[in-house]
């Protein structure tokens, strides 16, 4: 077993709700994977976990099969090289957005580092370079605050993008995007896997079909079934928790 | 020498154990005979005069204790004398008839020396105790626990025999048993009466033991110690309930203060500055509904108190309303704007009432049956504080039935959980955000009225409590009244029991401290709100 | 990124540049001349100085960190004291009580010796150094664990107002050793210069205006910095900058340490000037009076820190021997007022004449 992420019985209750039951989840290094489950699945919690934002009551995150992750902070699970997009975007309003991407390069996270940070050339040429992979080259120093829904989307993919991640943990991405933005994200995604390993969260169907990748169906905390789309959505059970009740 | 004071006793208890005997004789002649003879003899007539029971004896000893009885040269007959010394006046010791001005040196005083008054004061104790007024019988029990004489034994135990009321038996059982430790009675007996004056509270054991931990006898002197301890035990016992007491009704403060905050602060998080100042407020209306009884019903003054907590409720409750919706309610959801805003309120209201009642302290008077204390145990508990404990329990249960059962309750927590989705039932979250204000400063109201009580009244008064009620509310877990009731109890308490331990400013700066390195600690108070939503 | 000194920073340094030249010389002129200002009115001026430096201090932390310090005072009085301690070392054996040892309270409670404390204090770069120590390393200490902890918002305000509160409670006490209620004062001079001397002050005042432009750039170097932009980050979204690798706490406790240390050069500065320092200078309301300062000049602009600090305090100065009843109603109603209608100050009000365009909304509240 060569699991770059190995979720191995992780259990988290919040008032003796269950969001996280007993969850075995192995992604590979460059897998591109989707997880769709219906509302309250454990989603958002089982990001949390992996990020640090939430402590598990019990069970263990491996990183590379030696690191766990549950004993970490929000920080340091990010210096290992997990990055995260939130649900909802979340840029930072007051700084322009070539500030955005410049604060998520990945560069040393120190408070005197940054205090005594000098821009050279070859951080301009980067940012540039994912303003243009981006499509905000031409926002470039306006405040985030007054881009669009979709645009504060992709400047947060930008600034995934920028602390060049191993793993990058997506939530709900192609919410508020048009259908061709939505398409474009779709390609964006497959094209990172591969050299990084890429986790989706995600609802809409059509987007999952496109990513078109090994799919996780989540269902009370726990994995309920795990393959192609195809394959899983052929399933009686899953069919029943999206559709039944 | 020696033998005078036996003869005396020997006489004495003659008299007391031969009633019938003695009142052979009666009142009238015994007092012809005081003039007469040496102070031996004198002492002699003295323990007939008390045998006697005379209700009018007791009149004539005190006049000879005070050396105010005198016999008229030209009649013999015995006066008490009063009036000044240059123009002196008498009345008659026996008749209590008027002899008017009785002329200088028209009478000779009937001499007393230390011995014989002693011996009167003797006497007069165990008159007393036999007297038909049951405080003055009390009085007499204390006065002989205090100084024991064995000239009283039989008295006390006669008149232990028959005394009907029952504290007044206890007060002379203790006599009683003083009385023998000071005879020559034998070690047992002795160690009896030990025993029995080891129930008395713990400082009346001191004082009367005292004296005897030197007994010359070993076992005699080992009870006395016994007793002694076990009375400084019960009483530090005693000092640590007193403690706890004193720490219950300062967390009932704290609670009162505290407990509008909980509100405002705690279900609406809107961080009132002006909360003080709203306790403030309180004060000052039950200053101005005392002023205006005092000037127009004074007799009504004792209801003061109580016209004044629904008038308080009510003014201060408005004055939130106004504040939230002249304010507080551009400001939600931006917690450090609403606090200086508020702040400027609380600047605003201070300086009002300071130019409308004075910088300086306003009286505020308590209502004679607030005042007073009894006893429990060893302690001494004052009404204040146990009004303001009642009080300060009565408003925190009343808020919370309010919020559990009442329609308004229903609605301010279905606002303060999903504000959106209450609006969507047809609720009016505006007028329940202003009835949630006004309820939290209607409470800060009624704490203004208690603390009124034990507070100076001065427009700095809020400036006192603000910050304590913020921790207080914090400590407790913001949102959680339990929490608050907790907190304000468990930081008295604390509070009160390093006061004698590190004094009353370090103590309260220990709290301060420890306060802070527990909200770093759990930032989320005692009981904290748990769930998915909590975690931020 | 931004320049270090923009087009207000440049005029606002200029103007405390033109009033630091003419201050020294308008007070050497004669009595009668019109210009001339009297000499008891220089510590005055640098006392208001000392009060821009404090918010500037506090618009470090709470305009770009989004941390609301309701205890700056606090700082402000410790260096303050720091600097007292010094002064009265220096009286000597010129007190009341003419002890070469001890100063005089505590000859007063009937002290036989220096308590540890005061140790060293008579060398001022050592009381200099601790001016700026003391405050800085309590802030580390009480910064350290409060951020650690991810106290935030209106939580950390309170527990710094309790802070406060309790050295003011401290402080009173005489058993502490800083002289109880009455403070430290009755100074005497500072370095061997007399501090009653016009020369002595203008060199106070001059230093202290220094100190101001000094405060300024710093703060606006930092701000103006890699690490400033992440210190905005984390007040517009915490959580957001934590996921990017960045350790807000260590963000946080850099520029409250930092902000503490220039609260401390501002009482270091004070306390000369003044000529007394005690324990009034912890009340808790001081330190909220702070904030309105730097609320009313425009919250996140440093230099309107200052200037809403210098108008704050003048109006005060001014109404409080006017119209002392008016002063506290007055402070009242700017607090609400800047909050509900001038959510950016008076720079704000500045920008927005001059762009005569409604300026991007206001700067939001970071989410808890």
């Amino acid at each position: 077993m060569s699991a770059q992420l190995f979720l191995d019985g992780v259990h988290r209750s919040f008032d003796g709700f269950k969001a996280i039951n007993n969850l075995t989840l192995s992604v590979d290094k460059g897998d591109l994977r989707a997880v769709i489950g219906p509302n309250g699945a454990g989603k958002t919690t089982m990001m949390d976990i992996i990020t640090g934002k939430t402590r598990p009551d019990g069970g263990e995150v491996l990183w590379n099969m030696s690191t766990d992750l549950t004993r970490l902070d929000e920080a340091a699970v990010a210096n290992l090289g997990i990055g995260r997009k939130f649900q909802k975007p979340t840029v930072f309003e007051t700084h322009s957005v070539e500030d955005n991407i410049r604060l998520a390069l990945k560069a040393p996270r120190g408070v005197f580092a940054t205090l005594f940070h000098r821009s050279d050339k070859a951080e301009e040429a980067r940012v540039t370079a994912l303003l243009d992979q981006i499509r905000l080259t031409h926002l470039r120093t306006e405040d985030a605050a007054n881009l669009s829904h979709g645009q504060k989307q992709w400047l947060e993919i930008g600034m995934l993008l920028a602390q060049e991640p191993d793993l990058l943990l997506v939530d709900e991405p192609a919410a508020g995007m048009t259908d061709a933005e939505t398409m474009e994200t779709a390609e964006l995604l497959k094209s990172i896997a591969g050299q990084r390993t890429v986790i989706v969260v995600e609802h809409d169907m059509d987007f999952v079909r496109a990513l078109d990748c090994r799919v996780t169906v989540l269902h009370q905390g726990s994995v309920l079934a795990e393959g192609s789309l195809d394959h899983v959505s052929a399933r009686d059970d899953v069919i029943e928790v999206y559709l039944g009740r | 020498m020696l033998l005078r004071p036996y003869l005396r006793l020997l006489a004495l208890c003659l008299a007391m154990l031969t009633p019938l005997a003695a009142s052979a004789q009666t009142l009238d002649e015994l007092v012809a005979r005081l003039p007469d003879g040496s102070y031996d003899d004198r002492a002699a007539v003295v323990a007939e005069i008390a045998a006697t029971g005379d209700p009018r004896a007791l009149a004539v000893l005190e006049a000879l204790l005070e050396g105010e009885l005198e016999q008229r040269n030209s009649d013999g007959r015995i006066v008490i004398v009063g009036g000044t010394r240059r123009a002196p006046t008498g009345t008659d010791a026996l008749t209590g008839e008027e002899l008017g001005e009785l002329g200088r040196r028209a009478t000779e005083r009937i001499r007393v020396n230390n011995s014989l008054r002693r011996t009167i004061r003797t006497a007069m104790g165990v008159m007393t105790l036999r007297d038909p007024d049951p405080a003055r019988r009390l009085a007499a029990a204390e006065a002989a626990l205090r100084s024991p004489a064995v000239e009283q034994l039989d008295a006390l135990d006669a008149a232990m025999q028959a005394e009907e009321l029952d504290y007044i038996r206890e007060a002379q059982t203790l006599a009683h048993a003083a009385t023998i430790l000071a005879s020559d009675a034998d070690t047992e007996t002795k160690i009896e009466a030990v025993g029995v004056i080891a129930g008395a509270p713990a400082l009346t054991v001191q004082s009367t033991l005292n004296a005897y931990r030197a007994a010359e006898d070993p076992a005699l002197a080992e009870a006395v110690a016994d007793a002694i301890d076990a009375a400084e035990r019960r009483q530090a016992l005693w000092g640590q309930a007193q403690n706890l007491w004193f720490g219950l009704s300062l967390g009932s403060v704290l609670l009162l203060a505290a407990i509008g905050l909980a509100i405002t602060f705690g279900v609406m998080g809107v961080i009132n500055l002006a909360h003080g100042e709203l306790v403030m407020l309180g004060a000052y209306t039950t200053f101005v509904v005392q002023e205006t009884i005092r000037t127009h019903a004074p007799e009504y003054f004792g209801w003061s108190l109580a016209i004044a907590v629904p008038l308080a409720f009510l003014f201060v409750g408005a004055v939130g309303v106004a504040i939230e919706r002249g304010i507080v309610r551009h400001l939600y959801g931006r917690p450090l704007e609403t606090l200086l805003a508020t702040w400027g309120v609380s600047l605003i209201l201070q300086q009002a009432v300071r130019s409308v009642f004075g910088p300086t302290n306003r009286e505020v008077g308590t209502p004679d049956w607030m005042s007073g204390a009894f006893q429990l145990g060893e302690m001494t508990v004052t009404w204040p504080r146990v009004a303001i404990v009642v009080f300060s329990l009565t408003v925190f249960f009343g808020l919370l039935l309010t919020m559990r059962y009442s329609a308004m309750g229903l609605q301010m927590r279905a606002v303060t959980q999903n504000r959106a989705m209450a609006a969507n039932l047809g609720i009016r979250t505006g007028r329940v955000d202003a009835l949630t204000f006004g309820l939290g400063a209607g409470i800060a109201g009624l704490a203004g009225v208690a603390l009124s009580q034990i507070d100076n009244v001065s427009p700095n008064l809020g400036q006192g409590y603000i910050i304590d009620s913020f921790l207080v509310v914090v400590f407790g877990g913001v949102g959680n009244l339990w929490g608050t009731l907790a907190a304000a109890m468990s930081l008295g308490v604390a509070n009160k029991f390093l006061e004698p331990w590190a004094g009353a400013v370090l103590g309260k700066i220990l709290i301060l401290i420890f306060i802070i390195l527990f909200i770093q600690k759990r930032p989320r108070g005692l009981f904290p709100q748990r769930g998915r939503a909590a975690e931020g | 990124m931004s320049k270090l000194i923009d087009l207000r920073m440049g005029l606002f340094l200029a103007a405390l540049f033109i009033v630091t030249v003419l201050v020294p010389i308008a007070s050497t002129l004669d009595e009668g001349s019109a210009v001339a200002i009297p000499s008891y009115l220089i510590p005055l001026m640098g006392k208001y100085l000392c009060y821009a430096i404090l918010a500037v201090a506090l618009d470090l932390c709470w305009g770009y960190a989004g941390i609301l310090s309701l205890g700056h005072g606090a700082f402000f009085a410790l260096g303050g004291y720091a600097i007292g301690m010094h002064l009265m070392r220096e009286i000597g054996a010129r007190g009341v009580y003419a002890n070469p040892d001890l100063p005089d309270f505590m000859v007063f409670l009937g002290w036989d010796e220096l308590p540890w404390f005061w140790y060293g204090f008579d060398w001022f770069p050592f009381a200099a150094v601790m001016a700026l120590l003391v405050p800085g390393a309590l802030a580390f200490v009480f910064g350290w664990f409060a951020f650690r902890s991810r106290v935030s918002g209106v939580y950390l305000s309170i527990i710094t107002q309790a802070l406060t509160f309790a050295l003011l409670l401290a402080f009173f006490r005489n058993e502490m050793g800083f002289g109880g209620n009455n403070g430290l004062t009755d100074f005497r001079d500072v370095l061997g210069f007399s501090l009653s001397a016009p020369s002595t002050r203008i060199a106070l005042f001059v230093l202290t205006a220094l100190a101001l432009a000094a405060c300024l750039v710093i703060a606006k170097a930092i701000t103006v910095s890699k690490a400033g932009k992440v210190l905005v980050a984390v007040r517009d979204a915490e959580s957001r900058t934590r996921f990017m690798g960045y350790r807000v706490e260590n963000y946080s406790v850099f520029v409250f340490t930092v902000s503490a240390m220039m609260a401390g050069l501002a009482g270091a500065l004070y306390v000369p000037q003044v000529g007394i320092i005690n324990p009034g200078e912890f009340a808790p309301a001081n330190s909220i009076e702070i904030v309105v300062w730097v609320a009313l000049g425009g919250r996140g602009t440093l230099v309107g820190a200052a200037i809403g600090a210098l108008v704050v305090v003048a109006v005060e100065s001014w109404l409080t021997a006017n119209f002392p009843d008016l002063w506290l109603f007055a402070l009242g109603a700017l607090f609400i007022v800047v909050v509900l209608w001038m959510p950016n100050g008076i720079l704000g009000l500045v920008e927005k004449l001059r762009f005569r365009r409604a300026k991007a909304p206001a700067k939001t509240e970071a989410p808890a």
